[in-house]
């Protein structure tokens, strides 16, 4: 399907314009320059929040994604999306990534209030990494300037209208599980990456009541992972045991028959990580004995 | 420097605990710049916005922020998406909060809640939005169970404070 082209944005000076990711600006004045030989227009803006100045060549005015302040229109279009239950967050931390990146730059009004939603409801599966903590502010101080531009109005009184609608009075916080948004994304490794990912970061923001979440959520998926894939995971943490401990292990799988194996239950990682400290104990006089023989050899 | 200016007769006592909490939370000092009335002309429940406006400011620098604290019971505000409880007012990034005990009782013991609303409103004049995390002060102040918690930021909103405080000393 051929892409139509955009209109061309006209600006006059005193327009309110949107810069991607910077927020609300004014444009001050529209002037010719001459640039290495060529005589090019820029149009300056200043921005509302801080009275920082940029300036943009004219014909990359759309291709950076320069847009008019948002209409009543589109604020009513937010504010219908912010109160419906679309509450399905992408548990692939990749994909969510970028496409909160894209929305945040190409989305307007509408993606900036996904953005949020989106990342709201998220945290209310689990504490938010630093890194999405940090684009959510973002992304609300820019819904919420735009929104007090848009409706003539204090950013005070756009934040409250925003939040009123995403944490209505006297309604408790909704839990969620992780069951809840894999049956919408249907994405089970994304969902397995995106934990990997932020236990290696370890960018959580951990306390008291926010430790608990991200285990609870993992003890879930366990228990809803089939048999076959749970043990998957013990052997897993096996893996994970120095190489002595391994040979060990090894011996005792090839000392005990392949049907008593399939017998085990699969809840055995308790017990495994139980045991270990004893494994680790005896498999030291083996390893020290090696250690003799090599300073024997030197 | 936080100023903290009373609107109503309040324990000693109750000042100074509430000053040492505000101190602890933003690292800045906070002291009771005194009393004031009152403005005539608006009856309780005041509006937040209006009753702010109307207020005096006391003698204070340009980075300093105002806290007033108020017994009386605030009207609770309308925005286009419905009403809010209001138990403070502050513009964000503004100099100026106010913050009112209006649902405590006994100032003392519920000073926990007084406190926790007071660095709520002094938050936004720090630029600080509306948290994600229940148990933080800048969690939105209308939500049930927000009263029973502790005067705590989350790790988040404490760095962004302390940021915008350093900026301003600078």
């Amino acid at each position: 399907m051929a892409e139509t082209a955009p209109p061309p944005l006209t600006l006059a000076v005193g327009d309110r314009v949107v810069y991607p990711n910077q927020g609300v600006c004014k444009v001050t004045s529209v002037e010719s320059k001459e640039v290495a030989g060529q005589t090019l227009t820029f149009v300056t803006m200043k921005r509302e929040e801080d009275g920082a100045v940029v300036m943009v060549p004219e014909a990359k005015v759309r291709s950076i994604g320069l847009r008019k302040v948002a209409g009543r229109a589109d604020v009513e279009k937010v504010f219908t999306f912010l109160r419906s239950d679309s509450d399905k967050a992408n548990l692939d931390w990749k994909q969510r990534a970028r496409t909160n990146v894209e929305r945040m730059s190409q989305g307007g009004l509408m993606g900036l209030a996904e953005v949020v939603k989106g990342l709201q409801v998220l945290s209310e599966l689990r504490p938010l990494p630093t890194k999405e903590r940090e684009l959510y502010d973002n992304a609300r101080h820019l819904l919420v300037a735009e929104l007090a531009a848009s409706l003539h109005i204090a950013e005070v009184d756009a934040e409250d209208a925003v939040d009123v609608v995403l944490f209505p009075p006297g309604r408790e916080r909704p839990k969620r599980t992780a069951e809840e948004f894999r049956s919408g994304t249907g994405d089970e490794d994304g969902m397995e990456l995106g934990e990997d990912m932020l236990e290696l970061g370890g960018e959580m923001e951990i306390g008291a009541e926010g430790e608990a979440e991200p285990e609870e959520a993992q003890a879930e998926a366990v228990e809803a992972q089939p048999p076959a894939r749970a043990k998957a995971g013990a052997k897993g943490k096996a893996e994970k045991k120095p190489p002595v401990e391994r040979k060990a292990a090894a011996e005792k799988k090839a000392a005990k028959s392949a049907p008593k194996a399939e017998k085990k239950p699969a809840a055995k990682p308790e017990k495994k990580a139980a045991a270990k400290p004893e494994k680790k104990a005896a498999a030291k006089p083996p390893a020290k004995k090696a250690a003799a023989k090599s300073a024997k050899r030197k | 420097m936080i100023r903290l200016v009373t609107l109503d007769a309040y324990d000693p006592k109750v000042i100074d605990r509430l000053c040492k909490v505000l101190y602890t939370a933003f690292g800045v000092g906070c002291e009771h710049a005194g009393d004031m009335s009152l403005p005539s002309g608006q009856s309780e429940p005041f509006d937040a916005q209006e009753l702010l406006k109307a207020l005096p400011s006391p003698r204070a620098y340009a980075d300093d922020k105002i806290l007033y604290l108020t017994s009386r019971k605030l009207k609770p505000r309308a925005v286009i998406s419905g009403d809010v409880p209001c138990s403070g007012f502050a513009n964000q990034n503004g100099p100026r909060a106010l913050v009112t005990s209006a649902g405590v009782k006994d100032p003392e013991a519920g000073l926990k809640q007084i406190a926790r609303h007071a660095m709520h409103q002094l938050g936004h004049t720090w630029e600080l939005h509306h948290c994600l995390d229940p148990r933080c002060a800048m969690y939105p102040p209308w939500t049930l169970n927000y009263d029973g918690g502790d005067t705590f930021f989350d790790t988040f909103c404490r760095d962004k404070s302390e940021q915008r405080i350093r900026l301003a000393k600078s």
